[in-house]
């Protein structure tokens, strides 16, 4: 191979040996401290699973459910609200006007999150603007107490907080659909379902991909939005091992993390054998004629 | 009206309805900011807005925020086009996705932790470096799936019609496939910029002599209640961008 | 100079901001710093606007606040894996975190022979002297860690209107006020203030509220979970702000918070009242610690314990006591009353009645709040098997 073919290929390892280095020596050391006994206020270098026993075990395993339970469910609102304004955009709006209406969709999150979530508190509570607009309606029966402090606030706070996160990459999947193949679906004298089902959904795939990621992701790693909209002691993951942090915990709190992590990367594998990389990064992966 | 006008419509209706819902709890920063210190002094001032340049605290923060935000918006799309083209052209494009994705995957507090930890072993100091280093790991994944997603669109025979009539690999990039994924690249830097501008756990932990915005919003926030400063701070923020999204939008419109 | 492009880098984007809206900086904006800085992390009550002037002109150095969480993982995360220990020279936060903190090394024995406003103080002679229970917010095994900064004894808060005159923690627990209640999201302020109720009202048999037992803990969370599963909460908050807006939106009408909450829901209009409750108060302090850095110089150790010192004098005390609502230390009224310039005839009167009420409260008694009890991972463990209840 040639001097600069080889420069190339380092130059490309580069955000790998970031990621490594910032990031998975950490993790590693990480995994190594959840083996390992914890006294008083220190911990000491061992190879118990304790750590393990006591997180699948206790109180918290529910809570690593309830977040897994949680995500899911924001993400699929989330998609059923993104998919159709993404598809609207990409194929019928004209291009001005979905260059901004995508930009109004993220300006809100110039705002930091917790002034979002917190404003979010105000407008559901008992007393807020939202109850006082039911109540001069005449709705019977004082105020709406599930609004806030509930699984439903939970929801709308985290919906809101990366429902928009979804939208641009599935516009940009959906955008970039070659227009011959929908024309040909459609003079095939196929309706308009079976088109967007066997040629627009398969292959707005990638886009997909990268909106439920954002979204689940995000959804399990927020600790702001259960704590100040889900009420009596409502946590999530994050929440919980910060708590263990709090008494300098420190094995325990890996040992949770790295359940975690493996969950996820057991979840990414799952999506690697359930479908073809091929399938989303279809022709960037069968390009490999370069010079 | 004809039919697909009026559906056209609906759906214009309903786009606006859920930028409504978004745009509702931006609502109550804009009414927090105007209420007076205390409830005898009338029913609104303009005096936060003033008020908020003169606490060296936030605007120091607002400083940092910024350097950082730069720095992470500039940086990680960058790194994060490197590593779609790895994943494209690597024999691994598995292992390399799963890379850039781990960010992701792990608990903020704790990749907080593991990273701030490791940057001890290796004797970097708290500062604005380390405050960035974190930002962008963060991004990295988010970026790296947009650039993905915008390379998935583009078809490779453009690419080989450069090389054919003689471009190099440099020029075949720059000019052909740049221009192509380029609303995948600013895409990447926008997410980058928004999520450098909401991440507190994981800047937190190393920001060292520094505070961001977020940390100071996050301490405030738990300790001694939100000033209307800082709800100032985030209206004039809004406004802003709201004017500049306004200002493109006329223009991109005249233009049409 | 590595520190000074630093300041001129950040001053020239300062000026950028400040020019690009038309605003202007006051001068105290930028540190004098002749001798130089001390970085002091902080959770946000002992920032007195920003104003370090008077400690300037003393000692010459400028002070860059810090602002981070007051929890215990926040500190020791920035401590241990943040490297704060080569950053921070002072850490003030709510105290008794001693024996996390020198059991890890990462604080100084105080010589309060270098403070000399140390020994003026009577708050610290008379509740948190060597042998006094409010000894174990400063100081560990016998020596002294911390210097007092702020001294509060809390209690809870309620709306008369919707309640009237309460006066025990029953009634965070009352049938009557269901749904309408809030507590703390912390085990040792809504924990020990519901063990001090337990064993008051004779409830449960518990020994020492400042520092029970498993069992005893245990007995603590089983009422609460069963109170949880009656529907008497409505929410467990866990900032300062979201409480402040539960009663001032009147979202619930009793709930276990701080007082300067209530202070600033009045300065909004609304009549709330902070209890005084027949079980006596929680009473906690915070300190301030000089981290250990065996690098930092002489000079910088001397501007520390400067530091320290001015945060025990008249001004400081009497600023943080009006801004924040806390009372700090004995000098503070007395600075107030005697500087009509400084402090206006409504401000000094404030920091008298604050400073005279949280005596009182002291010298009644109550609970200690114990942030490090002897079997804190149960605390912890068991206050999670609560809120996920």
């Amino acid at each position: 191979m040639k001097a600069t073919a080889w420069a190339r290929r380092i130059f490309l390892l580069l955000p790998m040996a970031f990621v490594t280095l910032f990031l998975v020596l950490p993790l590693a050391f990480m995994l190594v401290v959840s083996f390992w006994k914890r006294s008083v206020i220190n911990m000491r270098p061992a190879f118990v699973l304790d750590n393990y026993a006591d997180f699948l075990t206790g109180t918290r395993l529910p809570v690593l459910g309830r977040s897994f339970l949680i995500s899911i469910e924001a993400t699929a609102i989330g998609l059923l609200i993104a998919y159709p304004i993404a598809y609207f955009l990409a194929r019928k709006a004209r291009p001005s006007w979905t260059r901004a209406v995508l930009l109004l969709f993220t300006v809100p999150f110039l705002v930091n999150y917790i002034i979002r979530t917190f404003a979010w508190a105000y407008l559901l509570g008992r007393t807020g603007p939202i109850n006082t607009l039911l109540m001069a309606l005449g709705l019977p029966g004082g105020p709406v107490d599930w609004l806030l402090f509930s699984q439903f606030a939970v929801l709308i706070g985290m919906v809101s907080s990366y429902m928009p996160f979804m939208i641009f990459p599935l516009w940009m999947s959906i955008a970039g659909i070659d227009e011959r193949l929908i024309e040909a679906s459609w003079m095939l004298g196929a309706p308009p379902s079976r088109t967007f089902l066997g040629v627009t959904l398969p292959l707005s795939l990638p886009g997909i991909f990268a909106a439920v990621i954002f979204s689940f992701v995000g959804c399990f790693g927020e600790s702001a939005v259960p704590v100040i909209l889900g009420g009596v002691g409502y946590q999530l993951i994050g929440n919980e091992i910060t708590s263990t942090l709090d008494v300098l915990n420190y094995p325990l709190a890996a040992a949770m993390s790295s359940v975690v992590t493996v969950a996820m990367l057991a979840l990414l594998c799952l999506w690697y054998l359930a479908f073809d990389l091929r399938s989303f990064l279809g022709k960037i992966l069968s390009w490999r004629m370069a010079p | 009206m004809s039919r697909p006008s009026m559906a056209r419509g609906w759906i214009w209706a309903g786009i606006a309805l859920v930028v409504a819902l978004l745009y509702l709890p931006l609502i109550p920063p804009l009414l927090f900011s105007l209420v007076p210190e205390n409830a005898n002094e009338g029913s609104t001032t303009l005096r936060w807005y003033g008020e908020m340049w003169k606490n060296p605290l936030l605007t120091g923060a607002m400083v940092t925020s910024l350097e950082a935000g730069i720095i992470v918006a500039v940086v990680t799309p960058i790194l994060s086009l490197v590593a779609a083209t790895a994943i494209r052209e690597l024999r691994v494009p598995r292992l390399v996705l799963l890379l850039m994705l781990l960010p992701l995957f792990v608990p903020g507090v704790s990749m907080g932790l593991a990273t701030a930890l490791f940057f001890r072993v290796l004797g970097i100091a708290p500062s604005l470096t380390t405050i960035s280093l974190v930002q962008i790991l963060w991004a990295l994944p988010f970026a790296t799936l947009v650039v993905l997603t915008a390379m998935s669109t583009f078809d490779p025979v453009y690419l080989e019609a450069a090389y054919m009539s003689g471009a190099d690999r440099w020029r075949a990039f720059r000019d052909i496939e740049l221009p192509l994924i380029r609303p995948g690249i600013s895409g990447a830097a926008t997410f980058s910029l928004i999520l450098s501008f909401n991440e507190t756990i994981r800047t937190s932990i190393v920001q060292g002599p520094l505070n961001t915005v977020q940390t100071y919003i996050w301490s405030t926030y738990k300790e001694v209640g939100l000033s209307p400063t800082l709800y100032a701070l985030m209206t004039l923020l809004i406004a802003l961008t709201v004017g500049l999204v306004g200002i493109y939008l006329v223009r991109g419109m005249r233009r049409a | 100079m590595q520190l000074n492009t630093e300041l001129t880098r950040r001053d020239a984007l300062k000026v950028a901001l400040a020019t690009g809206t038309a605003a202007t900086l006051p001068l105290w904006a930028y540190p004098a710093a002749a001798a130089g800085n001390i970085n002091f992390a902080d959770i946000g009550v002992g920032d007195p606007g920003g104003d370090w002037s008077r400690y300037t002109q003393s000692s010459s150095y400028g002070v860059n606040l810090v602002s981070i969480g007051n929890a215990p993982s926040a500190i020791l995360n920035v401590l241990v894996a943040g490297g704060g220990t080569g950053t921070y020279d002072v850490i003030n936060i709510v105290g008794g975190m001693q024996k996390p903190l020198v059991d890890n090394n990462l604080i100084e024995e105080l010589d309060t022979s270098k403070m000399p406003n140390w020994a003026k103080d009577k708050n610290i002679s008379e509740f948190l002297a060597p042998g006094a229970p409010g000894f174990q917010f400063i100081g560990y095994e016998g020596k002294i860690y911390g210097c007092p900064t702020v001294l509060q004894g809390d209690s809870f808060a309620y709306l008369p209107e919707k309640t009237g005159e309460l006066d025990s923690y029953a009634a965070l627990f009352d049938p009557k006020f269901k749904g309408y209640v809030a507590l703390e999201d912390n085990y040792t302020t809504a924990g020990q203030k519901t063990a001090l109720y337990l064993k008051a009202s004779g409830q449960a048999d518990i020994k020492n509220p400042d520092d029970m037992t498993a069992d005893e803990f245990k007995k603590v969370i089983d009422f609460l979970i069963d109170q949880k599963k009656a529907g008497q909460f409505r929410v467990i908050w866990s900032s300062f702000q979201q409480a402040v807006d539960l009663i001032v939106n009147k979202e619930v009408y009793v709930i276990d918070c701080w007082e300067p909450m209530v202070f600033v829901a009045k300065s909004k209009g609304v009549n709330a009242v902070y209890a005084d409750p027949k079980e006596g108060y929680l009473l906690w302090a915070m300190a301030a610690y000089i981290v250990k850095n065996p690098k930092r110089s002489p000079e910088q150790e001397a501007a520390a314990y400067q530091l320290l010192d001015f945060m025990l004098g008249g001004w400081y005390g009497a600023k943080i006591t009006t801004m924040r609502g806390y009372m700090t230390n004995t000098d503070a009224p007395d600075y107030a009353k005697a500087h009509p310039n400084e402090f206006s005839a409504d401000d000094a009167a404030k920091v008298t009645s604050i400073t005279e009420n949280v005596r009182r409260k002291f010298a009644k008694g109550g609970t200690w709040q114990n942030r490090w009890p002897t079997v804190v991972n149960i605390y912890e463990s068991e206050w999670s098997r609560f809120k996920s209840a």
